[in-house]
């Protein structure tokens, strides 16, 4: 059982360490803190990224997003 | 293992993997790139079928079989170069950095979110056909189908990250470096799909 596990780890250890971490200088603390959101479970980060995206596209160019839409509506 | 196994296998692991991509997409692009199986193109191959059968009957005004399997022909075949292209970029960037490439399973997953999002859309076009007025329900609308759009870019952009990060093993730079080869190619190839009618939006 202990053996089972030990190699569960090892396969693990093997697997994360055969990349070597990203690294960005002066940005990688950030980089980091977005990563982890996105490893598991990163719907909430999606799309609250999307409305404040649109929010500002909204604020920018007003109703004109429905001729944005209109557009992707007829291009599929 | 026969063929039926092998199709049984391939259909687990792809749901398991669709699943995967949806909830632990890191995860799940190692495990896809580690030990992904060559039969899970076939559930991937039979969803884009669903929808560019679908399409063919949406796009085409006549209900005819020749228009509607030339249209299905079309379709398969635009989106097919389309994919073997990004995946021969991708060889080629592999080949150039001398590292082996594991990446046409990997860049068939990213497929799910661009086969979402055409599905989508074409069932919205027929429930709310465009274009859309600027009052308030079409404004609401419209950006409810934006937020929806770009949710699904962010997952599409971040399944290509990883099918580069994993299945070419690089770093954030070269990332983009093979990105930005990628574009122009994507570029003219979105071009000529326009110009022929088959994808006024790009099927990548």
């Amino acid at each position: 059982m202990t053996n089972t596990t030990y190699q569960k780890f090892v396969k693990r250890w093997e697997e994360v360490t055969e990349l070597p971490p990203q690294t960005l200088g002066p940005l990688t603390p950030y980089y980091k803190m977005l990563v982890r959101h996105l490893k598991v479970m990163p719907w909430p980060v999606f799309v609250l990224s999307s409305l404040l995206l649109v929010l500002a596209l909204y604020f920018l160019i007003g109703s004109a997003i429905t001729f944005i839409v209109s557009l992707l509506q007829k291009g599929f | 293992m026969d063929i039926a196994g092998s199709l049984l296998v391939g259909g687990v692991s792809f749901g398991r993997n669709l699943v995967g991509i949806i909830t632990r997409p890191y995860e799940t692009y190692r495990r896809i790139v580690d030990r992904g199986n060559v039969w899970e193109l076939i559930p991937i191959g039979l969803i884009l079928a669903f929808y560019f059968s679908l399409s063919s009957l949406v796009k085409t005004a006549a209900f005819r079989p020749f228009l509607l399997t030339k249209q299905f022909i079309l379709l398969s075949g635009g989106a097919a170069s389309g994919f073997l292209l990004t995946v021969a970029i991708l060889w080629g960037a592999a080949w150039l950095i001398g590292k082996k490439a594991r990446v046409a399973l990997a860049w068939a997953y990213t497929l799910i979110p661009t086969v979402f999002w055409f599905l989508t859309t074409s069932i919205l076009s027929i429930i709310l056909p465009p274009p859309r007025t600027q009052s308030a329900a079409g404004v609401s609308f419209s950006m409810l189908f934006l937020i929806f759009s770009v949710t699904l870019l962010w997952w599409k952009v971040t399944l290509a990250y990883l099918t580069l990060r994993f299945g070419l093993k690089l770093d954030l730079g070269r990332i983009f470096a093979v990105f930005a080869v990628c574009v122009p190619v994507w570029g003219l190839w979105s071009y000529f799909m326009y110009k022929w009618g088959i994808f006024k939006v790009p099927f990548l």
